[in-house]
């Protein structure tokens, strides 16, 4: 059987998770087709009737740690071309200091140990149970609760040093 | 059941948020809610997260799906695409957080001739490291505004200045190439941080980190801070603490750090 259409139907999903993750846009849709490829290559390990989505997080969340060792790799010039961000701001149109930003989310995720991030936003934005998220992350429970704690608890103060009213003055 | 209802832990907290608990726990961690105003604190907090992580992220469901990924026999990739690598590298080695932090070295072909020396791993090296994820995240989205030409560097640093609120001002790198593109303040483990980022003709980004201390320490020498191909210079200034990242050559990156010392020497009283 081919499961390509019932893959599409989680694609959405997929991508948002990876971008909350990656926060780039195209690190995290390499990530989703990287996760889908492998879903196809190996659609016939699939249960049918079992839950394709915790199934195809179970997948991703492996690359992603393959990802995480890969990119040990040391490359030494980097330049970057405008073309490849879709998302260009105005780094200096005014009056949005006065609340957070929403780059200020991406800053305080990506401060955050990829497991304990990998754990907060697939409790906080996926809403999966924590069963379902020690299944795709093959840990204990105790594990899941032990870096949703922590991370919860970290990306709050990070977010509160975000908060406005921080400025940076000369001390004369 | 019981009378005596167990004590709340921190699971039942998170359970609370996540609303995976039975309606009889429920009740009872509301009313230790109540009795806590800094347990509430916390747990409204929580709820805050999870709603920005929706605001924030849910946008990307509506998002067309690219092409590569509704046709998955197209194997042209990003993520091993010829434009990519560099970048794909210099992101996923931040993102990820494994970078090793490098003190710098006799190796570096230029050491006898300039102010790096070879310094233990100290606290100054979470400025560095925050210098260069602050790099990486925030690059992309620099864009000066088109009415301030390039001819009015003086003009951009002051209005910069004032938008930011700071009255730090950013050193200008005109000399060496590189023009003031923006910057923002952010939040780092010290303190507010104020970033300013630059690009040069060839559109080679450098960003500038200036921090205020907590504790005033005596001028240092710049070290290197490596994290993939990420360089940042940073060093110590009184009350200050300073660092330029950029992903490129580390000479052209250490000349403009002895320029931006140089001009804050000039602006900034001992």
């Amino acid at each position: 059987m081919d499961i390509r259409n019932d893959l599409m139907e989680h694609v959405p999903r997929l991508r948002r998770y990876a971008r909350a993750l990656l926060t780039n846009r195209e690190l995290a849709d390499d990530l989703v087709q990287d996760t889908l490829e492998r879903a196809l290559s190996r659609s016939r390990t699939f249960e049918y009737g079992t839950d394709l989505r915790a199934w195809l997080f179970t997948i991703m969340h492996n690359v992603f740690v393959n990802q995480v060792r890969k990119a040990s790799a040391r490359v030494v010039h980097v330049s970057v071309d405008d073309e490849a961000f879709g998302e260009t701001e105005l780094a200096a149109s005014g009056g949005q200091l006065h609340s957070l930003e929403v780059r200020d989310l991406d800053y305080a995720l990506q401060r955050l140990p990829a497991e304990q991030r990998e754990v907060v936003l697939l409790v906080g934005l996926e809403e999966m149970s924590y069963a379902e998220v020690a299944n795709a992350l093959s840990v204990p429970i105790g594990t899941v609760m032990s870096r949703l704690s922590r991370g919860r608890e970290r990306l709050r103060s990070l977010m509160a040093g975000a908060q406005p009213g921080a400025k940076l003055k000369v001390v004369r | 059941m019981s009378e005596q209802p167990a004590a709340i832990s921190e699971d039942d907290i998170h359970a609370y948020v996540d609303g995976a608990l039975s309606s009889e726990r429920r009740e009872q961690v509301e009313r230790a809610i109540e009795l806590n105003p800094a347990l509430a604190a916390r747990v409204s907090d929580y709820f805050s997260l999870n709603n920005m992580f929706h605001e924030r992220y849910d946008r990307v469901l509506n998002e067309p799906i690219p092409p590569r990924l509704r046709a998955l026999e197209n194997k042209r990739r990003a993520w091993s695409g010829a434009n990519w690598p560099q970048f794909a590298a210099l992101a996923a080695t931040l993102v990820l957080g494994i970078g090793i932090g490098v003190g710098t070295g006799s190796y570096l072909p230029w050491a006898n001739s300039s102010r790096v020396d070879t310094v233990a791993a100290d606290t100054s090296e979470t400025m560095a490291r925050e210098a260069a994820l602050a790099h990486v995240v925030y690059m992309p989205t620099v864009d000066r505004p088109s009415e301030i030409g390039k001819d009015r560097e003086h003009d951009f640093v002051q209005y910069l200045s004032n938008k930011l609120g700071t009255d730090v001002h950013p050193p200008m790198l005109t000399k060496s190439g590189f023009q003031l593109m923006g910057g923002r303040i952010l939040p780092g483990e010290d303190g507010p941080m104020a970033q300013f980022m630059y690009r040069d003709a060839k559109g080679e980004r450098v960003t500038l980190c200036i921090s205020q201390r907590k504790t005033s320490a005596n001028t240092t020498a710049f070290k290197l801070y490596q994290d993939g191909p990420v360089s940042v210079f940073y060093w110590i200034d009184g009350a200050f603490g300073y660092a330029v990242s950029g992903g490129i050559d580390r000479k052209v990156m250490l000349e403009l750090a002895h320029d931006v010392h140089a001009q804050l020497a000039e602006t900034t009283p001992g």
